[in-house]
């Protein structure tokens, strides 16, 4: 194999496409389309239902007997808090109660214990001073599933505003300033030692890497195919293949294409940048701590990035396949429309690994190497898994997408031989035995 | 002497149809034109593909300039193949230097040579325009171009001249006979033998996948010498064929070009035909290749 072949085809694949209208075309229309996209997890999410298991240990002794009452969620002020019926429906809590012990220090260690063990999900301490407006501290396995701890914080909102009440006789002009809403602050209990932590922002990292994905392959992949369909239509394909090896071809032309995508999203980053700088910092002023924008450490930037790419070059070398595996556009397109399905799984299977992202379900997922890019990520935002897993993830990833490269080149290099005959699969297997 | 190609016992088939069935040639290493002959179907195509590695042969050998053939032998050959093809939407400066650059030459040497050869086709002002607004015509001199660009030491050229008007012909015979001058080898497969007569000095005759006659044109005509005449008469000139002397007759317009079997005599044949014929002239000419060509395959059968 030759890397400065790869190199030429690659910059040829780039050059041509960067230069070409429709790539700019593309890149006015496609922001558009994104902001529609970004509405459709919410819905996906209202799908899920999940029950929390949460200790409550009660310094009070006041606050739990309240909070375990069933009783409505009391409507919240926040705007960006709409639509709570669908919140309460997806997620339910359970509450276990629990007396506080004497040594306040062994007891927080062994309720981190037992949310390490999965025994339960979270553990929260209400101290005396939440009756005076301390926060009540969440401690979980997975401090992304906001919705069930916005759930969580009203309830207790609720509980000790009751007993703040109770303690100022009911005086009704001191019931507005005394029901302040408490903050649920979320610590992150990880091995590497618990730290604080906006709970959305690996949650939301995860999902621009999912929809960047998407519309890159949305974009970009039918273009490899496309690609592969010329240069067999034109005969092209003959010059091109005595010089440069099949496998060399497609990997050129799938990373030259993948940077065609990633350079597309630079663009519309560095726009949003520079035109509306000044708006969104002072949007992200009004929001609430768990919508503001994910800060990345630098090792989840390079995850989202090595992702970006692997996922890219692996679902667009379904494309490569298909546009070697048939002679013209319109055929090839019908199957095309079905690869969208390959999709569908990994965003179906998303808010699950959200609120569990350390289930075997969502482990077992995260290693297949097609959803790999979606779920691994979302994995390492949420609550990083163990590095053999990461590791795992991206050798079986990457093994995935050369032996694609290579079934597709081999099938590439057999439309040498068809002539506008459509073939049947036998026949495909016969040919990729001949060649 | 090393050969600049040479095939040994190539086979290849596709299913049960055997296109390419234990070809072995070998083509001079030094200034030569080698007609790869045959007719449609014969296996030319077949060969050349598996020469250029874009097919794998079921079994055989194929070396290139005394090696065997890899990556780094493919890349000192110059393929035109049958069927041309350029990426439409290229311009005819990045469509050329994307040709030179994935066989080995770099962006500096290659703009230079790109607007000599540009000149010398006379499409200089083409040069910034898409492939697909250029002519046929134009558009195969550029992938003429693309196949010469890289200076290669073997051309390998699968019906170069199909399609093309008889200017273009002339200026692609002397390209190619130039490059002979250069010492180099040119492979020229095509199944128009009055071409092949005038411009190879080495020939290959293929036919139903086999080797049928190979050699210096020249030997081969030698060989056969001899044995042909051609006739000029009056009457019922078909009839030649019937006689038991002649081998094969090729009759138009009152001429018949006649090949003799090897042991029969020319006069034993004339003697024959002043019986029906009235005849003007006959005498021993060369034979030409397609009577060869014709003769070697019914022997082959």
């Amino acid at each position: 194999m030759r890397l400065d072949n790869i190199q030429i085809v690659a910059r040829r694949e780039y050059l041509q496409r960067v230069a070409s209208k429709g790539f700019w075309i593309g890149t006015v229309l496609f922001p558009l389309f994104a902001v529609a996209m970004t509405v459709l997890p919410s819905v996906f999410l209202a799908r899920t239902k999940t029950s929390q298991q949460v200790v409550v240990v009660d310094e009070t002794t006041r606050v739990a007997p309240e909070l375990v009452k069933e009783r409505p969620d009391p409507k919240s002020s926040n705007p960006l808090r709409k639509n709570d019926e669908m919140e309460r429906k997806i997620s339910s809590v359970q509450f276990v109660v629990e007396p506080a012990g004497v040594d306040r220090k062994a007891q927080d260690e062994s309720l981190a214990k037992r949310v390490l063990d999965k025994e339960v999900d979270a553990w929260i301490r209400i101290t005396p001073g939440v009756l005076t407006g301390d926060p009540v501290e969440y401690h979980g396995r997975s401090v992304s599933n906001f919705m069930t701890q916005g759930s969580l914080e009203r309830r207790l909102s609720d509980a000790v505003r009751r007993v703040r009440l109770a303690d100022a006789g009911l005086d009704p002009d001191k019931i507005g300033a005394l029901s302040k809403q408490v903050d649920l602050k979320t610590i992150k209990v990880s091995k590497e030692g618990s730290r604080a932590e906006g709970g959305a922002g690996g949650f939301f990292a995860a999902y621009i890497l999912f929809f960047m994905l998407f519309l890159a392959i949305l974009i970009w992949g039918q273009q490899v195919m496309n690609g592969v369909l010329e240069e067999k239509g034109t005969r092209v394909m003959e010059v091109l293949v005595s010089a440069v090896k099949p496998f060399e071809l497609m990997m050129g032309k799938l990373s030259g294409i993948c940077l065609v995508g990633l350079t597309q999203f630079a663009i519309w980053l560095l726009t949003l940048v520079v035109l509306s700088a000044p708006g969104v910092v002072a949007a992200l002023g009004t929001l609430p701590d768990e919508f503001k924008l994910p800060s990345l450490a630098p090792s989840a930037a390079f995850h989202f990035l090595a992702f970006f790419i692997l996922g890219f070059m692996v679902y667009a070398s379904f494309y490569a396949a298909l546009g070697s595996a048939f002679n013209n556009l319109q055929e090839a397109q019908q199957v095309a429309g079905t690869l969208s399905i390959l999709f569908a799984i990994p965003a179906m299977v998303m808010p699950m690994v959200i609120n569990s992202p350390s289930s075997s379900t969502s482990t077992v997922m995260s290693m297949i190497p097609l959803f790999t890019p979606i779920l691994m990520p979302l994995r390492i935002f949420v609550e990083t898994p163990p590095l053999w897993q990461i590791a795992v993830g991206y050798a079986l990833t990457v093994g995935f997408l050369l032996l694609m490269v290579w079934f597709s080149s081999r099938i590439y290099r057999i439309g040498v031989l068809m002539y506008g005959k459509k073939p049947t699969i036998p026949e495909l297997v016969r040919w990729v035995r001949y060649s | 002497m090393a050969s600049s190609l040479e095939l040994r016992d190539v086979r290849k088939s596709y299913g049960k149809f055997v296109a390419v069935d234990g070809v072995s040639f070998a083509a001079p290493d030094q200034g030569s034109i080698f007609g790869l002959l045959g007719p449609n179907g014969a296996g030319k195509t077949s060969s050349i593909r598996m020469i250029m590695d874009i097919i794998a042969p079921d079994s055989g050998e194929i070396h290139l300039f005394g090696r065997p053939r890899g990556p780094e032998e493919l890349r000192r050959v110059g393929f035109l193949p049958e069927e041309r093809g350029l990426y439409r939407k290229m311009t005819v400066l990045d469509q050329l230097l994307f040709l030179g650059e994935i066989h080995g030459r770099r962006r500096r040497e290659l703009l230079p040579a790109i607007d000599r050869w540009l000149e010398r086709v006379e499409l200089g002002q083409w040069k910034k325009s898409k492939v697909e607004e250029l002519s046929k015509g134009m558009q195969q001199k550029i992938q003429l171009i693309g196949t010469l660009l890289h200076e290669p030491d073997l051309l390998i050229l699968d019906e170069p001249f199909s399609g093309l008007d008889p200017i273009n012909q002339e200026l692609f015979r002397d390209l190619f006979i130039e490059h002979r001058k250069q010492g180099k080898t040119v492979i020229l497969s095509t199944h128009g033998m009055e071409l092949a007569e005038r411009m190879c000095d080495h020939i290959c005759l293929i036919s139903h996948g086999k080797v049928v006659l190979t050699g210096g044109l020249k030997e081969i005509k030698r060989q056969v010498a001899g044995n042909a005449y051609r006739l000029v008469a009056e009457g019922d000139l078909d009839r030649v064929r019937e006689l038991p002397e002649v081998e094969h007759a090729v009759v138009q317009d009152g001429v018949a070009k006649l090949l003799l079997r090897p042991d029969a005599e020319g006069p034993d044949a004339l003697r024959r035909m002043v019986e029906f014929l009235r005849i003007h002239e006959f005498r021993s000419e060369e034979p030409e290749l397609e009577q060869i060509f014709l003769k070697a395959v019914r022997d082959a059968a």
